[in-house]
């Protein structure tokens, strides 16, 4: 096999993982205002979750400053990424 | 997600978080690395529990006085586990001297700039979010359920630079690419790969006059993971300001993370919702995920 035609191979097989999944974008359903209208409301969080009435704080400075104010115990709910907002 | 959708989806644990405790939620990331206040307050109270290797991480439930004694480390979700310790940390702190001391207020001297990423000034703040649309199988099992429903949540940040070209009509390459590249992504069951730059394989956003239309193909080398989608969205502009931007992305996703397992088999229906933050959502201060620890990396 000469030089170009293992070049050409070579990006042949580069390609593949891409042509294996490419049913072309143009091929999937337009979005329609309609469409865009629904999901819209359908990706709005619901007002009544539960753990959105609880008054978090980001800093934990800023708890201690309430804590000592209130006389109350600081609750720290640590993650990896941000509990209220990475996923 | 899991967390928000069960232990603080309970009345009792919610009651007494909104009434007995401050209650603080932190990506653990920043304070166990920052050097300043915040950071050392946070350091002396974990480094009481058995997450005391600061190299690792140190995620988890803590309960503490304001003078950083640390009463309770927990990393066990169960709801009734959590709300029974809660109840009787909080009646063992209403006995102690804890409870009625006299405690100074810590002051913030000095900020760690690496871990207090503020929104760009004169930019906007986009809140992110994500569903899987169908294509998982029927299950009973409740703490899957809430992965298949889950709505997922991020922060897009927009430059003002970027937010000036907004104004003027159009979407510059870079916001194109963080928009691709951070922010559409599966992260309804965890934490995501983002992809490289390499995997956009095709990017397109147009703004003509109110309306955003594009399309966007992102794959990675192997196959195992990407997305195929088309985009539709609308902008309003008052003077110098972007008053309105919603953007829907919705394509086919296919493939998992590390911390995403448990997709859809093959190639299932996203939906992805682009809307700005007006600040009235505590988690609209919040830095994009993709920044953490990068934020020139994420705003280039």
């Amino acid at each position: 096999m000469n030089r170009i035609a293992i070049q050409m191979l070579s990006f042949i097989v580069a390609l593949l993982p891409v042509l294996s999944h490419s049913r072309n974008v143009a091929s999937l359903e337009p979005l329609t205002r309609d469409e865009f209208a629904r999901l819209r409301e359908l990706l709005q969080p619901a007002e009544d979750e539960l753990w959105r009435m609880i008054p978090w704080r980001l800093s934990v400075l800023e708890g201690q400053r309430t804590a000592a104010q209130q006389h109350k115990p600081i609750f720290i709910w640590a993650m990896d990424g941000h509990p209220l907002g990475c996923t | 997600m899991l967390d928000r959708a069960s232990t603080f989806a309970d009345p009792d644990i919610v009651k007494m978080l909104q009434d007995e405790f401050v209650a603080v939620a932190i990506d653990q990331a920043y304070q166990r690395r920052q050097q300043d206040a915040e950071g050392e307050f946070y350091r002396q109270i974990v480094r009481q529990s058995p997450r005391n290797n600061f190299e690792n991480t140190t995620q988890g439930f803590y309960v503490a006085t304001a003078t950083g004694e640390l009463l309770l480390f927990n990393n066990n979700r169960d709801p009734q586990k959590l709300r029974d310790l809660l109840r009787r940390k909080l009646a063992e702190f209403k006995r102690s001297a804890a409870a009625s001391a006299t405690v100074g207020a810590l002051e913030a001297d000095k900020l760690d700039a690496r871990f207090n990423p503020r929104p760009p000034e004169g930019g906007l703040v986009v809140r992110v979010r994500a569903k899987v649309l169908d294509g998982y199988e029927p299950t009973e099992d409740a703490f899957k359920s809430i992965f298949q429903t889950a709505l997922s949540r991020d922060n897009l940040w927009i430059s003002k630079a970027e937010h000036e070209a907004m104004v003027r009509g159009s979407i510059p390459d870079a916001l194109q690419k963080r928009i691709a590249q951070f922010h559409l992504v599966d992260n309804t069951r965890g934490e995501p790969p983002m992809w490289t730059p390499e995997e956009i394989r095709h990017l397109e956003m147009q703004l003509r006059g109110d309306q955003l239309r594009g399309s966007v193909r992102l794959a990675t080398a192997d196959g195992k993971r990407g997305f195929d989608a088309e985009m539709y969205g609308e902008i309003q502009v008052e003077g110098t300001t972007v008053r309105r931007w919603d953007l829907i992305v919705r394509g086919e996703f296919w493939g998992e993370g590390p911390f995403t397992r448990g997709a859809p088999a093959g190639r299932f229906p996203l939906a992805i919702a682009f809307s700005l933050a007006d600040g009235s959502d505590t988690a609209d201060a919040i830095p994009p995920q993709a920044s953490r620890g990068w934020l020139q990396g994420y705003l280039r």
